[in-house]
């Protein structure tokens, strides 16, 4: 029972940061019909930005972090991330979808994704980082750890599933009952007439661009301090948030990030369950949902109708 | 005895024939080739390389994929980002069954190939039916998984070591990283001829077709979705050679060499040399393994681990490139030689066929009860429609009556509830392509051409339906049939250009007006010897000059016994071509008959044609 109790909430800790990830990537992908392959690494670009202002590039210690001076942080990472995402989506993907060249922008989003993890990676060039924590959770229960139904959970966790569903009930609110989100919504099903009514399209969608970056990079903030965060983890994160998007075909922000908070379960289930003696263990928590995904447009395949064009 | 001095005759006819054709078609550029790759062959032997030789060798090898790739992207324009995953499957094939399974090298060479290969018809199933950014992701994704799966599981992968394989010995002779080099550079000499002989020819002008309009070429009886898929597998399985014969020239299968860094470089190296050009992909990989080595000596100065400034120098230089237009580097400079050096005006040789035969066995086509419903909207009901051969029939009605639906109905994109198609007793069903072969075809409303394809192979897109030897493996070796089966197609492609009045074949579509568009796409649909032929506003957009022509072959085609239907919603122009007329409203037939009976109907004059006169 203790373990369930535990799987869980380690499960929706994660989940809810894939699903923030998951509510981009449909929204990306219905507004402009692109697959944001930098997503993650741009999120990572954000968090290492952080960083860099809020502890430079040498170890951290917890104590010596300000409140004030990791907002001023935490202010110019989101800034950076919004602004680095439009801007890329203006350069050089927005060039390729006028000219309906599916080859152009797949290649355009990974160039962006691995120029900037180099970029990181050349500046932080430790294996991995412990990210610091303003909020201190080290001083509630025994070290920033509680009992609950007989199993140890961080605190830290309850934070971040609320703050991640906060910040997807944000998005949905925003898409829904925002003049810029109608403005959003009316882009992704008809582009042509949204432009035709006046819809400053092209603004628009780069700034959706920017702040569906802006806002996973919060949600990855937050979780980033429960464990050692690398270069590489801003992809990895990105890539379940992609599965998760993939399995709800890019639907509606709510089903976005349920399936992000079931991938986060599935993952924290398959690590550490076992039922009945057998168990698969953690080599597998990371790949079944891959699978999953891999399986998923296969069998979508097979039932296709054949569709009018390649892009 | 008579016989077999039939065959040695034949057989000599044969080679005599081919000898003469590949004389012909030899030039100065073929010499300068077959000697480029004879220099690079045995580079080796004359230069002092042998400390370097292991490392030729392997980046031979991963040109050889990187070519592979190109078959994708620039043949088929499939985004695939699993060719590092391929290079692994093949590599970690070849080293379990060598190492766990004992196996010699020749049989788990083949079976590594062929689980690469069978991965690919896996991953591949999305090539043909979905959109291409599904694709993007599902290679993508398997290229993580490839690279989670050899991290988590020592067991498969040897763990920090890697698999140490034993030497490699064919037939008692053991093979050095020269004999790897050779190996390689004849396999990618193989693969980049191969690619330029398939892309102009059949197989290669489908693919071209389905990449920028797939409905269209599906619509003249291009197999889409096999062939897509069976491109997509010819890659992979062409990174599965690479990635097998790569562990076993460096004797060990490092999990760290594979996934999706590795499919990132390969996917850039071919974006970067240029798709389109068999040879883009090896310029592009030369050009980053130049960006690979700054990036060293840049990092071992600053101490940096190394790969992340390559990885970032490859990401800038792409930006760069695909900032400056994207059409790669080969493909530009090739564009700037050619504005420098004026070209050669090639004199075509005259075709054996300068116009179109007679239809054979004309058929009527007989739709009935036609019905098809988009959720609570009926947009065809109970619709009939007989089609007579030697008949022009205009099928008219008011815009949103079921028009273009009926006709997305007979030609098979579009499936009706109810309702069936005869062609002489004979019911169609089925896919475009099964009804085009049974002589039914129709063209898009839109101007659907090929706009990167010239104007011949734009119909050679359509000729290639009824060859049987046009594979891509005959093609490939250019067999007499093969060989055959491309002249007969040229001919019939030229004579359906010369009959709708397209001049100049080898002007690419994309230059043609709207109005040579639409003729163009007649001269495909022509091209593939229909029986009935089913034009969607063929009219549109032309000048009063270009309808008279269009009415005058309309006129011709009708005579050579071809059933036509043309949609139309230029009255006048309608009065000039149709022997018998259809009204459509809202869904329903609701006359036909010749103009002037269906003009004189009250309905229609209710529902349609009370503003205008009809004659």
């Amino acid at each position: 029972m203790s373990l369930v109790v535990q799987v869980i909430v380690t499960g929706l800790a994660a989940g809810g940061v894939y699903g923030i990830f998951a509510v981009g990537y449909s929204l990306i992908y219905r507004l402009t019909g692109v697959v944001y392959f930098a997503f993650g690494d741009l999120v990572a670009f954000g968090v290492f930005t952080t960083l860099l202002v809020a502890a430079g590039t040498g170890p951290v210690s917890q104590t010596s972090l300000g409140v004030g001076r990791f907002l001023v942080a935490l202010g110019v990472g989101l800034v950076l991330c919004v602004g680095v995402g439009a801007a890329t989506y203006v350069l050089f993907i927005e060039p390729y979808l006028l000219r309906g060249s599916t080859v152009g922008w797949v290649a355009s989003t990974l160039a962006i994704a691995f120029a900037l993890r180099g970029m990181i990676g050349a500046v932080f060039t430790r294996p991995a980082y412990v990210f610091p924590d303003p909020l201190h959770f080290e001083s509630v229960g025994r070290n920033g750890v509680v009992t609950i139904a007989g199993a140890s959970v961080q605190v830290r966790s309850f934070f971040v599933i609320g703050l991640a569903a906060t910040l997807a009930a944000l998005a949905a609110w925003t898409l829904e009952r925002t003049r810029r989100g109608r403005a959003l919504q009316a882009i992704s099903s008809d582009p042509e007439a949204a432009r035709f009514v006046g819809l400053p399209v092209e603004t628009l969608v780069a700034l959706a661009f920017g702040l569906v970056g802006g806002l996973a990079a919060l949600a990855a903030v937050a979780a980033a301090p429960s464990a050692p965060f690398t270069v590489d983890s801003g992809a990895l994160l990105g890539l379940k948030g992609l599965v998760a998007a993939l399995i709800v075909r890019f639907g509606s922000p709510w089903a976005a990030f349920a399936a992000g908070l079931g991938v986060g379960l599935a993952e924290a289930a398959i690590d550490n369950l076992r039922i009945g003696g057998f168990g698969l263990g953690p080599q597998y928590g990371e790949l079944i949902p891959l699978a999953f995904a891999l399986g998923v447009i296969a069998y979508r395949s097979l039932r296709a109708e054949p569709v009018a064009s390649t892009a | 005895m008579s016989s077999a001095a039939g065959v040695f005759d034949e057989t000599r006819a044969e080679l005599t024939a081919a000898v003469r054709d590949a004389r012909a078609a030899w030039s100065w550029s073929s010499t300068l080739w077959l000697l480029a790759f004879a220099a690079v062959l045995v580079a080796p032997a004359v230069l002092p390389l042998s400390g370097q030789m292991p490392d030729l060798a392997q980046f031979v090898y991963l040109a050889l994929a990187a070519v592979g790739l190109g078959y994708a992207v620039g043949l088929a324009g499939i985004p695939s980002l699993g060719q590092g995953a391929f290079l692994g499957i093949g590599a970690f094939s070849e080293a379990l069954l060598r190492t766990k399974a004992g196996w010699p090298l020749v049989p788990s060479f083949v079976a590594a190939v062929a689980i690469t290969a069978g991965v690919g018809v896996l991953t591949g199933l999305a090539t043909g039916r979905l959109r291409s950014a599904f694709v993007a992701v599902s290679t993508w994704i398997l290229s993580w998984i490839l690279l989670l799966l050899l991290a988590s599981f020592p067991g498969i992968s040897g763990g920090a070591q890697g698999l140490v394989l034993p030497a490699a010995t064919v037939l008692g002779h053991t093979l050095t990283p020269t004999d790897h080099y050779v190996i390689g550079v004849t396999l990618v000499a193989v693969a980049v001829l191969a690619l330029a002989v398939l892309a102009p020819r059949a197989a290669g002008l489908g693919l071209a077709a389905a990449r920028d309009q797939r409905l269209a070429a599906a619509g003249l009886g291009v197999p889409v979705a096999r062939a897509r898929l069976g491109v997509f597998t010819a890659s992979a399985a062409i990174a599965g050679v690479a990635g097998a014969l790569t562990v076993e020239l460096t004797q060990v299968a490092d999990a760290s060499s594979y996934g999706p860094a590795v499919s990132f470089k390969l996917f850039v190296a071919v974006i970067l040399g240029g798709a389109r050009l068999p040879l883009g992909p090896i310029v592009g990989l030369l050009v980053i393994s130049a960006f690979s080595n700054a990036a060293e000596q840049i990092g071992g100065l600053r101490g940096l681990p190394p790969g992340r400034l390559e990885e970032m120098l490859t990401g800038y230089g792409v930006l760069l490139v695909l900032g400056l237009g994207g059409a790669g580097l080969l493909p530009a400079a090739r564009g700037w030689w050619r504005t420098r050096m004026p070209s050669r005006h090639v004199p075509r040789p005259s075709p054996p066929m300068r116009e179109l035969p007679r239809v054979e066995s004309p058929e009527p086509l007989r739709a009935q009860g036609l019905t098809k419903s988009f959720g609570s909207l009926v947009v065809l009901d109970h619709v009939d429609l007989e089609l007579a051969p030697g008949q022009v029939h205009a099928l008219i009605g008011p815009n949103g009556s079921g028009k273009t639906t009926a006709l997305k109905a007979l030609v098979g994109e579009l499936a009706p509830d109810e309702g069936a198609v005869r062609v002489n007793g004979t019911e169609l069903s089925g896919s475009p392509r099964a009804r085009v072969l049974q002589g039914v075809v129709g063209t898009q409303q839109a101007t659907a051409v090929f706009p990167e394809l010239t104007a011949l192979q734009n119909a050679l897109v359509g000729a290639g339906l009824r060859l049987e030897h046009d594979g891509p493996f005959r093609t490939v070796f250019r067999t007499p049939k093969a060989r055959a089966d491309e002249r007969l197609a040229e001919g019939k492609a030229l004579a359906a250009l010369e009959l709708v009045g397209l001049d100049d074949p080898d002007r690419p579509a994309s230059e043609l007006t709207a109005h040579e568009q639409r003729l163009l796409m007649i001269a495909s649909a022509l091209a593939t010897e229909p029986r009935v032929l089913l034009l969607d506003e063929p009219a549109a957009g032309g000048s009063a000059t270009e309808l008279d022509r269009l009415a005058e072959l309309l006129h011709e085609l009708r005579d050579t016994g071809l059933a036509l239907l043309v949609i139309e919603h230029n009255l006048r122009f309608v009065r000039r071509v149709a022997d018998e007329v259809t009204v459509l409203e809202a869904g329903r037939r609701i006359a036909s008959g010749t103009l002037a009976q269906v003009a004189s109907d009250e309905a229609v004059k209710m529902a349609y044609l009370g503003r205008q006169k009809l004659s």
